[in-house]
């Protein structure tokens, strides 16, 4: 093992473009509790970063600062820099819902709206764009193609999306974000209430997405962080203890702490 | 250890026979007082109650004003108290929340809901009939409505506290803004909880009698306008009861069952609209 593998930014000269993403000296605190010290990381353009750690290390609060949906919450607040293309999103002039069209997200839990599934895809572009009735179903057939949905749906679109199956519930979400044109698309453990099939599904669109999206996935399963990921982040306890190439991180991690989460020695 | 055992049968038996019993003696009143409801009311029920006005005593005659009157000033009570009580339901459960004001509009809110009706018809007599000089529909509509307010409130902020934060999060992470959150999403997702809190408090007003004694008293013609008097089914019920005339005591049983059966069936509506899954 060399110095190298453990130094992240020797890992970043890998992809020659400047990342998408730049989380630089992150904290975060829930009220009093500090739920993230010190995070620094990349997420580069067009590529997927897993992060990866027990219960309670932070990935997901990571995740929820990279579009500040945290601000719904008044007693939670985030210090250090995300630098998105340049800018840091911290700051206080950013437009918060311009940013959340930008950075997308589907949740852990699938969470349709009340409305038909051509609705539900329609509510978020419809934010940002006045489209024709053609256009508008050209976005919501494409979106749902993007997700691997449209054959299953294409006959019921004006039906309640309530009464899809999880797995299909999860997809119509992941259509939802994408109709909107983001640029980074983050997953919170979004198979976490999967069956496999239906997991095999999302992983293989994830594979697709990543040509055109920059992509951010939560997951407790480490076989998911190998399987779908470029990158990877292994948290604990509020820390990142380490981040790399995932053939890297798999195979030769740089950490014991590291080893021992990856091998099922803990968590 | 069976000793125990067999006491602890004994008390459960026990306790089971009483509350039964219980239940039996409280259903026994209301099917006695819908029984003699439903026998004096359909007894006196004809087309001339629908076509005729309230009548002199000693003749025979309607309730057509009186059912017309109710009906009006029930639904501007709702037309009015509505907005308000879903508006404030809103504030409370999106944006007050835990704060100082929300608490203290929350705690009055349980005061309201629980006053009794007799106190807001004063209130509203002393606000409006008197800086008025006369009684009025208009302020029997706004009495009832001040009673609509609490009702649809309180349904209003429960409803929407019941719709997941999950759902919230997603329409925020799409990029809506908040009233666009509360718009599109959470009514949808709660309307069926307050359409049945206004079907309720539709209920619940209806059959009121105190606030429209102090408010919109009576009227014994046909009369539409707001400004004046005007008759309600609740009021003639009680005046007509209270009499000594026949024909009187006949039309209070009719409209009595007119108002039980309207209630009815605005609850059974609620109760199958509330029943009904979100979609």
């Amino acid at each position: 093992m060399t110095v190298e593998t453990l130094d992240p930014i020797a890992k970043q000269a890998d992809t020659t473009m400047p990342p998408k993403v730049s989380i630089e000296n992150l904290a975060f605190f829930y009220g009093e509790s500090k739920a993230l010290k010190n995070i620094s990381l990349p997420l580069h353009d067009r590529k997927v970063t897993a992060f990866i750690g027990p219960s309670g290390c932070g990935k997901s609060t990571l995740l929820r600062i990279l579009n500040r949906i945290y601000e719904m919450y008044p007693k939670q607040r985030a210090e250090g820099k995300v630098v998105v293309d340049g800018l840091n999103i911290l700051d206080k002039g950013t437009d918060l819902n311009m940013l959340r069209a930008k950075i997308g997200m589907v949740f852990q839990k699938p969470t349709p709206f009340p409305m038909s599934i051509y609705e539900n895809i329609a509510f978020g572009v419809r934010l940002y764009e006045r489209l024709g009735k053609e256009e508008m179903d050209e976005r919501v057939e494409s979106a749902l193609r993007k997700a691997a949905l449209w054959e299953e749906v294409k006959n019921k679109l004006h039906s309640s999306g309530l009464g899809l199956s999880g797995g299909q519930q999860q997809r119509l979400c992941i259509a939802r974000t994408v109709a909107v044109r983001p640029e980074i698309i983050l997953l919170d453990e979004p198979c976490s209430a999967l069956d496999p099939i239906s997991t095999a599904k999302i992983e293989e669109l994830i594979d697709e997405l990543k040509d055109d999206y920059t992509i951010a996935i939560v997951t407790h399963n480490m076989q998911q962080a190998a399987r779908t990921s470029d990158f990877t982040a292994f948290m604990y306890l509020g820390e990142l203890i380490e981040f790399g190439e995932t053939k890297q991180i798999f195979t030769h991690p740089g950490k014991q702490q590291t080893q021992d989460y990856i091998t099922g020695r803990f968590g | 250890m069976v000793d125990l055992y067999s006491r602890r049968r004994m008390a459960n038996r026990i306790v089971v026979s009483l509350s039964i019993g219980a239940a039996l003696l409280g259903i026994t009143w209301l099917v006695l007082i819908l029984g003699q409801l439903l026998i004096e009311g359909f007894g006196a029920l004809s087309l001339a109650v629908f076509t005729e006005m309230t009548p002199p005593p000693g003749s025979t005659g309607g309730l057509r004003n009186a059912i017309f009157g109710t009906a009006v000033m029930t639904s501007i009570a709702i037309l009015l108290g509505t907005p308000i009580g879903i508006l404030a339901g809103t504030y409370l459960a999106e944006y007050g929340r835990e704060s100082k004001l929300a608490m203290v509009v929350r705690f009055i809110n349980d005061v309201l809901l629980s006053a009794p009706s007799i106190v807001i018809g004063l209130f509203i007599y002393e606000m409006m009939v008197i800086h008025m000089g006369h009684f009025s529909a208009w302020a029997g509509a706004v009495a009832l409505a001040v009673i609509v307010i609490p009702v649809v409130l309180r349904t209003t902020e429960d409803m929407l506290n019941l719709v997941p934060t999950g759902l919230r999060e997603a329409a925020t992470a799409l990029g809506a803004p908040r009233y666009f959150v509360i718009r599109r999403v959470a009514y949808k997702a709660a309307r069926n909880g307050i359409v049945t809190g206004i079907l309720l408090a539709v209920a619940r007003i209806s059959g009121e009698t105190a606030p429209l004694l102090f408010t919109a008293l009576n009227n014994q013609f046909w009369s539409t306008d707001l400004n004046a008097p005007m008759a309600n089914l609740p009021v003639v019920i009680f005046q007509f009861a209270l009499s000594p005339y026949e024909d009187w005591r006949k039309l209070a049983w009719v409209g009595a069952l007119l108002i039980t059966m309207a209630i009815l069936a605005v609850n059974i509506g609620a109760r199958a609209l509330a029943g009904r899954k979100a979609s």
